[in-house]
């Protein structure tokens, strides 16, 4: 995992994840420690089902079940030390430590070319509604001799997975009274579409102004784009948050 | 079930076979490829036209109708320019006719799909109605229709390119003229060795390049794709995700301390 942290910008957020855990179970840990520990045999089976994953892993199933296999292992780690009342206690570091696992290969070649070509699209459709000349060819835009093309690097997951993490560490924090469950869920199914419209409205900036389409200014404005993401995600949560209290009342 | 079975089969080979017979990718020139409009003799047009790329015409030198049509690019009239473009083209056109076919095709291809490959008639070919191209995901994939004389599109009739289909990919080699008809939409490079009309309100998303005779337009929009032999264009990465939640996490801790951190300030 540490491997594809370093070699793949998609993934690297991976090296922040641990810390997250971390920081959450030692936040949660007067709520963790009240609990007695009541050891279950369950945990044995979890560790068997993650050496078996494992050995598969090692023999050529791929990277993401030997991650999968170290996560469920753990997880029957605490099973046998605990119980499932301590296991229920970590449902949540369990849950962000889904954002460290390698891309599931067989989802995300599958996913890669469709998301460049929604990119495209929609950041055609951007251009277009704003007045500006663009021609699309596939994945690639000309507006006015200038030619930007959506690469894989520009599909849109880097934002998905980032956004994605930052909904569920948002509704941790903000929205953590019991039976928000849907307001959690709702936020990070909004970030899906949020960071779609996100990359491609960056790709129509890199499009439309020269200046942005590559280096320091290319970074930049990719990093902004994000932070008003954050901003509209926050937003949403807001509103959820007020049409749960209003139902509520 | 068993039926099924072989028709799948054989559209596999069929594929296969395409796939391994278009090895030689067609580039045009990094000149011709300027150009939405090139003719050997006379470019003529009528009525409100728009050309978004060069328009030129060598060996031949008139080029009436501009205004009221509008080039977004320049006219190029018996220069230089002009003749490395015809130049450029002659290559690309024996290039394309001198492809490895893949498969025979007749009549009128109106209804039909068609993968990236070789495709030949050795008479006309025409359109009527919808005409898909499917690169099956690849932007990259190259369509080529040779024919050894026209090439003629009815009225309304569309070229549609899906899965990642690129009009500047796509080229067709017409052995003598091409005339698309009456509000039809087409896609792709046409490369004819005489002349190419345009009938009246025509799109073409591609190139009319003729090599001898004349191109002819009617309140026509061309608008010139990307080039293929132009520098590659620019691939616009988002920034990594470290960096990205990184400043999410950043922006929580200073909103989750932010009282403290007022506090620090004040005393």
């Amino acid at each position: 995992m540490f491997e594809q942290w370093r070699t793949d910008e998609d993934m690297s957020h991976g090296f922040l994840v641990p810390f997250v855990i971390l920081w959450v179970i030692w936040r949660e840990r007067e709520r963790w420690r009240a609990l007695p520990a009541q050891p279950n045999w369950w945990g044995g089976a979890l560790l068997a089902l993650a050496a078996i994953l494992h050995f598969a892993g090692a023999l050529g199933v791929g990277l993401f079940a030997e991650s999968l296999a170290f996560l469920i292992s753990v997880a029957g780690a605490v099973l046998c030390l605990g119980g499932f009342s301590w296991l229920r206690a970590l449902a949540f570091p369990f849950i962000l430590a889904l954002f460290m696992l390698p891309k599931l290969a067989l989802v995300y070649n599958q996913a890669t070319l469709p998301l460049q070509l929604l990119a495209s699209r929609v950041a055609a459709g951007m251009l277009t509604v704003a007045g500006i000349g663009v021609i699309r060819e596939g994945n690639i835009l000309d507006v006015g001799g200038h030619r930007v093309a959506v690469v894989e690097a520009c599909n849109g997951i880097r934002y998905l997975l980032s956004l994605g993490f930052m909904g569920v560490v948002f509704g941790y924090l903000f929205d953590s009274r019991s039976g928000m469950w849907a307001v959690r869920l709702t936020l990070l199914a909004a970030a899906i579409p949020i960071a779609i419209v996100a990359n491609a409205a960056r790709v129509a900036a890199a499009g439309w102004m020269p200046a942005l389409d590559s280096g320091f200014p290319h970074e930049l404005s990719g990093w902004f784009i994000f932070v008003l993401c954050l901003a509209v995600l926050l937003i949403t949560r807001q509103l959820l948050n007020r049409m749960y209290v209003l139902n509520r009342s | 079930m068993k039926g099924r079975a072989l028709n799948k089969l054989t559209a596999v080979l069929f594929w296969l076979t395409c796939s391994l017979s278009l090895k030689a990718q067609i580039t045009l020139g990094s000149t011709v490829d300027t150009f939405g409009v090139l003719a050997g003799s006379t470019v003529t047009s009528s009525g409100p036209t728009a050309v978004l790329g060069n328009l030129g015409v060598s060996p031949g030198s008139a080029v009436t109708g501009f205004p009221p049509g509008q080039v977004i690019g320049t006219i190029h009239a018996a220069d230089a320019f002009a003749g490395t473009a015809q130049t450029q083209l002659t290559t690309a056109y024996n290039a394309a006719a001198g492809a490895p076919s893949s498969a025979t095709v007749s009549g009128d291809l109106g209804g039909l799909t068609f993968f990236p490959g070789v495709y030949t008639s050795s008479t006309s070919l025409a359109i009527t109605g919808t005409v898909t191209l499917n690169a099956l995901g690849n932007p990259n994939a190259q369509f080529i229709f040779q024919m050894g004389s026209t090439l003629t599109t009815a009225v309304g009739s569309t070229v549609v390119l899906t899965n990642g289909a690129q009009a500047s990919n796509v080229f067709w080699q017409v052995g003598s003229s091409a005339t698309l008809g009456t509000s039809s939409f087409f896609s792709g490079n046409i490369l004819a060795l005489v002349s190419i009309s345009l009938g009246t309100g025509a799109a073409l998303q591609g190139r009319a390049l003729a090599r001898n005779g004349a191109v002819t337009l009617l309140s026509n929009t061309i608008n010139t794709p990307a080039g293929s032999g132009g520098p590659p264009p620019l691939a616009t990465p988002a920034p990594s995700s470290l960096i990205l939640v990184t400043t999410a996490l950043l922006g929580i801790a200073i909103y989750q301390g932010r009282k403290r951190i007022f506090q620090s300030f004040r005393t």
